[in-house]
């Protein structure tokens, strides 16, 4: 009950509006979902740096969630190289060296009231409710000058309207993945069940979380995001459209019914893939389009150039 | 020419300099659209409108007449439920290009997405570019024509018109197959494209449907029919009533379809008593006159309210399933009771609109009879996702109520076994029915309420989804709700009960503190005014009657009503079965019934001491079962049994 965007741009350069034209383009179809907002962004990489954001919520119980996450940092011996307290984020820089699986998992414990958003070496998920704008009116996202991000709102149906529960959704012990999706997952239990045996912990019951812990198993095997999306297709059941994003690539997965919209739009320059083209618009007004509406049943991927 | 600028203006302010242009017979040119929705919905005037850029969701959508030339692309459901005019689309079109056009032409220079042309009547489709999955999906006539590659599954479930291909064909869908081309056919595709200047040298194949999957393949025998209240009993585990069924089935081979609502015993406002003693009921001689009951029902946001005299409407019962007599007396009583009448599926009548001083005009899934003159003289406006007998069905009419009147009305080949899609075209999600809604409201200028029809399911995601996609009521209905058709294990099993549902939804809006945005209309096996009084006291903010009405009117429940051999002459469309039933009687009939439901339900409000109904409320009411108290959260007290008892000896 959603709409997405992504934008990729090919070629690094200093100063890309990645983080405005993702605000553009959610504003754009707003209208699919007023109840959150959401962003992937990607800054640069640190060696053994980790980038950390968590719910913490306001006031006393964030200083005792805060409180909580330093001690599990110094616990896992995560040394924080930067902090600060924003919305209703608490966000880290870290230095770390061991598994990040393990740390992970012992972070979504560090305290009661602390919930992690994302972790990773360049990833940054900024997601909370209300609109584009209100969201980037708490957390600068207009700032964000990476060469790629995704975006989501949403329309809240079967759970509640709540920061956890919007888009995207990082891929919980993956560094650097997340995704965004609209449509509904029908085998998702069956899915989730089959990764928990093989020891995958879920934070959430959001059938977007298993789309990108599914993924992030596959990549972890080794596999190519581009092969990963076509065994998505085949794996999994429902109608959905969902991007992913990795810490180079960008990509689309949608399924053979097609019920869920996505268009793109390419140049030399840039890929931009939304649920609608009026996103699309928004980047370029006043200009008439070549778009692509891809087929039912398929996936495709683009990396910036390094 | 006008020119507006989206850039300038919003769509909504745009489509009013559209719609009154068009009234003066000028043409528009349309700037920077940047692929905004519903550009255009509503016109209905035959000029020229031009957009410099790309369309977004719905453009030239529920029109008739006009001309559109878009120059790039455009979103999902371009010209929807188009009767005539045309429109041309320089670049590619979204998905279901061309859904339920009525005539309208329909030309993509570039390429189409996923079902185009779902559920279409009459017109052309024609893309000059590459087609996708499911092209020609449930179509019921018109023509497509391709010239580039069909996609997978060309022509699925297609039920008349014809398919022209002159690119690749990569698969066919269900029942449909390749077959000779006429000449004809072909001179007549070539001077459609000499008309749009589009050169093709290629030859075409011609897909249809193969005629395998229009009818069930064996018919359903005649057996001396059971009447309801034998059939009901409960007297033994394997009655009549299944015995019956046995046979039936082990001839047919497949599931039974019926008429009427479903049997089986469940919980329902019969389970419920009033709290308070009622006795001194009856020494009002005029209750009626002492309480206030008129209702405004879909002006919470802005919209026209319907306004009734009582908290009572009819629920959509359709012309298809019901004669247009019987359709016609139901709409006559509502308008001597003053209350709201509502289409159903299958269109509206003149003589329905006529006789009805509020009517809901009602659009479904296979969008039979809904156009935009009949939006435009409609008062409320609702959309149809499920009903209570048969949540997640669609409508059934079976073949011999598919009158070649009817037919036209429906635009569908006539003798068919009419099985409505279960979904609409272009809603699949709520994302999707926020922008349908939307459409809507354009094209009827944001004057007339907007509701939803929901069958009980999973009510507290639903009602949820309804106050989000800005709908101003909800025509809620529970599982003992009835139909003109449909499967007999459906209507006993599937759904939720009426008095469930009004709980759940209640607590669903309480949960998003939304309980004063969204009003609900509640229905489902609401057989008088007792019922009513207790389906207010629960929280609903007017009740719906279906049964009630038809049974007052004449209805002997045989249960038959699919069949169309109605011998009162209400569920058929027979000359001579049709003859039997005199509206202006009936009308008589059904008037004097609801005046009772009037009755009873002011006589009740005034023996609670009350002077408004709106005063009703859930403390008025106790649960006489353990499993009513379980679904309502009301005390248990089986000792007011005898007393309730009573109370329906005076009002009943």
């Amino acid at each position: 009950m959603c709409g997405i965007a992504g934008i990729l741009f090919k070629h690094d350069a200093d100063g890309l509006s990645t983080g405005k034209a993702l605000i553009d383009m959610l504003d754009g179809c707003q209208h699919r979902g007023p109840d959150s907002t959401g962003f992937a962004l990607y800054g640069n990489e640190q060696a053994d740096r980790l980038r950390l954001r968590f719910f913490v919520g306001e006031g006393a119980a964030a200083a005792a969630a805060i409180d909580g996450i330093k001690a599990a940092l110094a616990e896992h011996q995560a040394r924080i190289v930067e902090d600060q307290e924003i919305g209703n984020n608490y966000r880290a820089l870290v230095e770390f060296r061991g598994d990040l699986r393990k740390f992970s998992y012992a972070m979504e414990h560090a305290a009661p009231g602390a919930t992690v958003i994302s972790i990773g070496e360049s990833l940054e998920i900024v997601k909370d409710i209300g609109t584009a704008h209100d969201v980037d009116d708490r957390y600068g996202v207009h700032r964000a000058t990476g060469s790629h991000g995704l975006g989501h709102v949403r329309l809240a149906t079967e759970s509640d309207v709540k920061p956890e529960a919007s888009h995207p959704f990082w891929a919980t012990g993956f560094a650097d993945v997340a995704i965004v999706h609209n449509g509904q997952i029908t085998n998702y239990w069956k899915m989730r069940r089959r990764l928990q045996r093989r020891g995958f912990e879920f934070t959430t019951d959001n059938d977007s979380e298993l789309i990108a812990v599914y993924l992030a198993d596959k990549l972890s095997l080794g596999v190519p995001l581009k092969e990963a999306l076509k065994m998505s297709i085949d794996d999994l059941d429902g109608t959905f459209s969902f991007l992913v994003s990795t810490k180079d690539e960008i990509g689309y997965a949608k399924d053979r019914l097609a019920a869920k919209p996505m268009i793109m739009y390419e140049t030399d320059d840039l890929i931009a893939i939304a649920s609608e083209e009026v996103s699309l618009n928004r980047l370029f007004p006043g200009q008439a389009l070549d778009t692509r509406e891809p087929p039912p049943g398929s996936y495709d991927t683009w990396s910036r150039s390094t | 020419m006008v020119a507006v600028d989206l850039a300038e203006i919003p769509v909504r302010e745009a489509n009013e300099r559209i719609r009154e242009a068009g009234a003066r017979g000028e043409d528009v040119e349309v700037l920077n659209p940047d692929a905004r929705h519903h550009i255009g919905v509503g016109l209905t005037d035959p000029i020229t409108v031009r957009v410099r850029g790309s369309a977004g969701y719905f453009c030239g959508g529920l029109t008739d007449g006009p001309r559109f030339e878009i120059d790039n692309n455009v979103g999902w459901g371009v010209a929807d439920n188009m009767y005539q005019g045309s429109v041309v689309v320089g670049g590619n079109a979204g998905a279901i290009a061309g859904v339920a056009i009525r005539g309208a032409e329909v030309v993509i220079k570039g390429n189409m997405g996923s079902r185009a042309g779902q559920v279409m009547k009459a017109g052309t489709l024609l893309c000059a570019g590459n087609a996708n999955f499911m092209a020609g999906y449930m179509m019921y006539g018109g023509r497509i024509v391709i010239l580039g590659e069909s996609g997978e599954r060309l022509g699925e479930d297609m039920t008349g018109g014809e398919i022209f291909l002159g690119g690749g064909l990569h698969s066919l869908g269900m029942d449909a197959m390749v077959t000779d081309i006429s000449r004809d056919e072909i001179d007549s595709i070539r001077a459609f494209l000499d008309r749009y200047e589009i050169s093709f040298k290629g030859t075409f194949q011609k897909v249809v449907n193969a005629g395998k999957r229009l009818r069930y393949s064996t018919t359903e025998p005649t057996v001396r029919s059971l009447p309801f209240f034998a059939f009901s009993d409960h007297s033994d585990y394997w009655n009549r009533k299944i015995q019956e069924d046995v046979y039936v089935k082990a001839r047919i081979g497949r599931y039974r379809v019926r008429g009427y609502g479903g049997a089986r015993a469940l919980p329902h406002l019969s389970d419920l008593a009033f709290r308070k003693d009622l006795s001194h009921l009856g020494q009002e001689a005029d209750p009626v006159s002492k309480v206030k009951m008129r209702t405004l029902i879909g002006g919470k946001n802005g919209a026209k309210p319907l306004d009734i005299s009582m908290p009572l409407m009819i629920a959509p019962m359709s012309y298809g399933a019901l004669s247009r007599s019987a359709k016609q007396a139901i709409a006559i009583a509502s308008g001597l009771s003053d209350i709201a009448e509502n289409t159903g599926e299958g269109g509206m009548s003149d003589a329905q609109r006529d006789a009805a001083k509020q009517l809901i005009f009602q659009c479904l899934s296979g969008r039979l009879g809904w156009n935009i003159h009949d939006m435009r003289r409609a008062d409320g406006i609702e959309i149809y996702i499920s009903q209570g007998a048969k949540p997640g069905f669609g409508g059934q009419l079976m073949a011999k109520k598919v009158t070649p009147e009817l037919a036209a009305i429906r635009g569908i080949p006539a003798g068919i076994d009419l099985r409505s899609p279960s979904r609409h075209p272009d809603i699949l999600g709520a994302d999707d029915l926020v922008i349908k809604v939307e459409e809507f409201r354009e094209a009827t200028g944001y004057k007339l309420p907007i509701s939803v029809k929901l069958g009980a399911g999973r009510i507290h995601d639903d009602i949820k989804i309804a106050v989000k996609d800005g709908f101003d009521f909800v025509e809620l209905d529970g599982m003992q709700g009835s139909t003109g058709a449909g499967g007999a294990e459906v209507m006993e099993y599937v759904g939720i009960p009426t008095i469930a549902a009004i709980v759940a939804a209640l607590d669903a809006l309480d949960d998003i503190g939304c309980r004063d945005k969204l009003e609900i209309v509640l229905m489902g096996g609401i057989r008088d005014g007792v019922d009513a009084v207790k389906a207010l006291c629960l929280g609903a903010d007017a009740v719906a009657m279906g049964t009630a009405a038809i049974v007052a009117g004449g209805c002997i429940a045989c249960m038959q009503c699919h069949v169309g051999q109605c011998v009162t002459g209400i569920a058929t469309q027979d000359p001579e079965h049709e003859a039997r039933y005199k509206p202006q009687v009936e009308a008589r009939n059904i008037h004097r019934f609801l005046e009772t439901v009037r009755w009873q339900m002011a006589a009740l409000t005034h023996a609670m001491g009350y002077h408004d109904m709106t005063q009703l409320n859930r403390e008025d009411l106790v649960a006489l079962t353990p499993e009513a108290a379980e679904i309502t959260g009301l005390a248990y007290e089986p000792g007011t049994r005898e007393r309730e008892a009573e109370l329906l000896g005076k009002v009943g």
